[in-house]
């Protein structure tokens, strides 16, 4: 018994994940599946991008159309390392305020992954002056501004922006930030219109609009209308992991645990669906769900060997639902909110306080609920209980 | 321009859509002269770097990792530095395995520094694995050097990590070991309660009306001091010969033998067979129960380069340990031994609740049962 104790004190807080190394018998046994096969057109051209780029690394047109594909790549499949690639390809500019407009807007993209909100929007606002034709600068600020909640500004933005590009996108701008300050409904119907007067639009910005107009509409108890939004975003035939995890959301709200499977199943490399999958496999009982619960865990302990903490959000939710800890998922759901102020991470900050009956805590979020008359029945009524 | 706005806007998104970035895990094992060490590398990082994917069919089979292990060592000691002192280490990979972390399958290189000759005094680690093609890659980096560890993580921002091992760290070494002894004694209750059972005693004496109070301090403390000399001297000789390397004995025999030495002293104390050379009892068990510290030692593992100074921390650990037993036990029992109460439910009871556990312990431990 002593031994067992001491055994369990030496124990290092060792990395992450410490099975065993072995040799596998079989030549043919399958360690690894990537995420691009090298022979499918995607990856055809992402080898011919490389080749570009490695032929002319200080050369923006070669080395632009690389970077974006890698930031595309990782947002349709979550992984950050396609962000790595980027930033590599971007290395000639680290430090140079002089770029040109695009390499400043790429250059703001490294900046607000790594949630430095501050350096993007200066790269951005430089992009701006540079090239004030430039719609993405204009874009990316009003994004910004309203992950950090600061609505006038992102309003400002949206302004700016209308000048510059056609009815669907500056529609687009503006519902995104009247839907966040208490007018959902209206912002919810001008942005429907706006999507029948565009049928040609492309199948990234239907899947973007469509995905906010089901969020509204779910946040205004019109669970239909939110479902059949989901389900023509998901049609555009696009991975999105944003998309898969608001759908993810609703359906686990709804309580169709079945179809989180169904439609997560094959996306357990991202976290943000790995969590869904592993609330949903526990709802049902599941025997694999303590395993995913488990290996979600080894994420975040990963992330933080690493010194990093990029997902608090998802990690407060995983310590409140997965591990029932409410003190510590209060503590991550308080810290994210420092950084990242949108709604669902006003959500699980009242989540959180309300299971750590720490209503002090939620105090922010009550302000900013007030302050924006954000529509939302589930935190309006959390925000009752913790009043 | 349209598809650049959806795009942007998508991005907003990213913060929150992160799942793993790339790490390496380096651990080096610094032991005496030797310095050794396992590197686990994302197959994923690999395959972007090198190109595992002979046959392009999107899975990397171990067949095909085989086919590349020479590129893949070379690869990866091509972008780690390891000076020992100032001079050059050579690794070279021992073997080739591979495991799963919470990402992925990752490649396992457990490799041979090569180093300069002992001892080893600083280590210093530069490590630029995949800094070009993935600037947010970062080496997590721990060194272990006997109870000690340094860790760092390493990437372009840091690209450098020093530990010292040298002499520098061999006193903390000796506290490291020291701490562990005194925490052995603290949570080895079959030691404990075997200097009790011995102890018990001290503060009486055994006469024609059975035990009575002892009339004076000195002899009290004199027999105190010999009891617990002789034990003392006894597991240190065993302790240091068994951590040497010279005497070795089934961990099973050991645990037994010293559950019996309890039941044997604490059932001394309720129908007495030895009396005036209870210190030879000491001794005689304190043999076996330095067998006991010695497999505790051999679990921390000892280093070879600083093994006296280890042992001797440790065993000045247990000795600190157990003085500290006997200075709380003594002034106490001394003040408590004319009460009824000392001689009643202490020395009897005590002595016969602790034959009682310690000889299951003794069941437990021969039969390799779980009783209690």
């Amino acid at each position: 018994m002593s031994r067992l104790i001491l055994a369990a004190l030496l124990w290092l807080p060792a990395l992450p994940a410490l099975a065993a190394p072995r040799v596998p018998a079989d030549e043919r046994e399958v360690l690894e599946r990537l995420p691009l096969r090298p022979r499918d057109p995607a990856a055809a051209q992402l080898r011919e991008l490389r080749a570009a780029a490695a032929a002319a690394p200080a050369d923006p047109s070669a080395v632009v159309p690389l970077a974006r594909r890698y930031f595309e790549l990782a947002m349709a499949e979550g992984d950050p390392r396609y962000v790595g690639y980027a930033q590599a390809a971007l290395a000639p500019w680290a430090g140079n305020d002089r770029a040109s407009a695009v390499i400043l807007i790429l250059r703001a993209l490294l900046r607000q992954y790594r949630h430095d909100f501050e350096g993007a929007l200066a790269d951005l606002a430089l992009a701006a002056q540079r090239d004030p034709q430039n719609a993405e600068a204009r874009a990316w600020r009003a994004a910004i501004f309203m992950v950090r909640a600061d609505y006038a500004a992102a309003a400002r933005e949206c302004a700016a922006l209308a000048a510059l590009v056609d009815e669907l996108q500056a529609t687009g701008c503006r519902a995104y930030v009247e839907a966040t300050t208490g007018k959902a409904r209206s912002a919810y119907a001008r942005l429907l219109g706006a999507l029948h007067r565009a049928p040609d639009a492309g199948a990234g910005q239907r899947l973007w609009i469509l995905t906010r107009l089901a969020e509204i509409a779910w946040r205004l108890g019109d669970a239909a209308a939110a479902e059949r939004h989901f389900r023509d975003a998901l049609a555009a035939g696009l991975t999105d992991n944003f998309l898969l995890a608001a759908y993810a959301d609703f359906l686990l709200e709804q309580r169709r645990q079945r179809e989180v499977i169904d439609l997560l199943q094959e996306h357990s490399r991202s976290d943000t669906l790995l969590l869904r999958l592993a609330l949903a496999e526990r709802d049902l009982g599941l025997p694999g769900a303590a395993r995913r619960a488990q290996s979600l865990g080894e994420r975040f302990a990963a992330a933080a060997a690493r010194g990093e903490r990029l997902h608090l959000a998802e990690e407060a939710r995983y310590l409140l639902e997965l591990r029932a800890d409410a003190p510590a998922a209060l503590a991550a759901a308080a810290e994210n909110w420092d950084s990242q102020r949108e709604p669902r991470d006003a959500l699980i900050l009242l989540e959180a306080a309300r299971a750590a009956r720490n209503p002090v805590a939620a105090a922010p979020v009550l302000e900013w609920l007030v302050r924006t008359g954000f529509e939302h029945p589930r935190m309006r009524s959390l925000a009752a209980d913790l009043r | 321009m349209r598809l650049a706005l959806v795009v942007a806007l998508l991005f907003a998104w990213a913060p929150a859509l992160a799942h793993k970035p790339s790490d390496s895990y380096l651990t080096l094992y610094a032991d005496g002269g030797a310095l050794h060490g396992q590197w686990d590398i994302a197959l994923r990082d690999l395959e972007y770097a090198i190109g595992l994917d002979a046959d392009g069919d999107g899975v990397i089979t171990w067949g095909e990792l085989r086919a590349r292990h020479a590129d893949v060592a070379a690869y990866a000691f091509a972008r780690l530095a390891l000076r020992a002192d100032g001079r050059p280490c050579r690794p070279k990979v021992r073997e080739h395995l591979v495991d799963e972390h919470s990402d992925g399958a990752y490649a396992v290189l457990r490799f041979d520094a090569n180093c300069i000759a002992p001892p080893l005094r600083t280590l210093e680690i530069a490590y630029s694995l995949f800094a070009d093609l993935d600037p947010t890659h970062r080496g997590l980096v721990r060194v272990q050097h006997g109870t000690a560890t340094a860790s760092g993580v390493l990437g372009p921002d840091r690209p450098r990590l020093e530990v010292a091992l040298g002499e520098a760290s061999r006193l903390r070494q000796f506290f490291d070991y020291a701490r562990e002894g005194v925490w052995h004694i603290w949570i080895g209750i079959d030691h404990v309660l075997f200097l009790v059972s011995l102890l018990l005693p001290a503060v009486l004496v055994f006469g024609g009306r059975g035990w009575e109070p002892a009339p004076r301090f000195a002899p009290v403390f004199w027999e105190v001091f010999k009891i617990v000399t002789a034990f003392t001297v006894a597991h240190s000789i065993t302790l240091s010969a068994a951590a040497l390397g010279l005497v070795a004995l089934p961990s099973r025999l050991v645990e037994s033998v010293i559950a019996l030495s309890v039941v044997l002293a604490a059932l001394n104390n309720l129908k007495p067979v030895v009396l005036a050379r209870r210190w030879a009892v000491a001794f005689g068990f304190g043999l076996m129960h330095g067998f006991g510290f010695a497999s505790v030692l051999a679990d921390l593992g000892l280093p070879r380069d600083a093994l006296l100074v280890s042992l001797v921390g440790f065993n000045l650990g247990v000795e600190a340990g157990q003085l500290a037993v006997v200075c709380l036990f003594l002034p106490a029992a001394f003040l408590a031994r004319r009460h009824w109460l000392y001689r009643r439910l202490v020395f009897a009871g005590g002595s016969a609740a602790i034959a009682l556990v310690a000889a299951a312990w003794m069941v437990e431990r021969v039969f390799d049962l779980k009783l209690l």
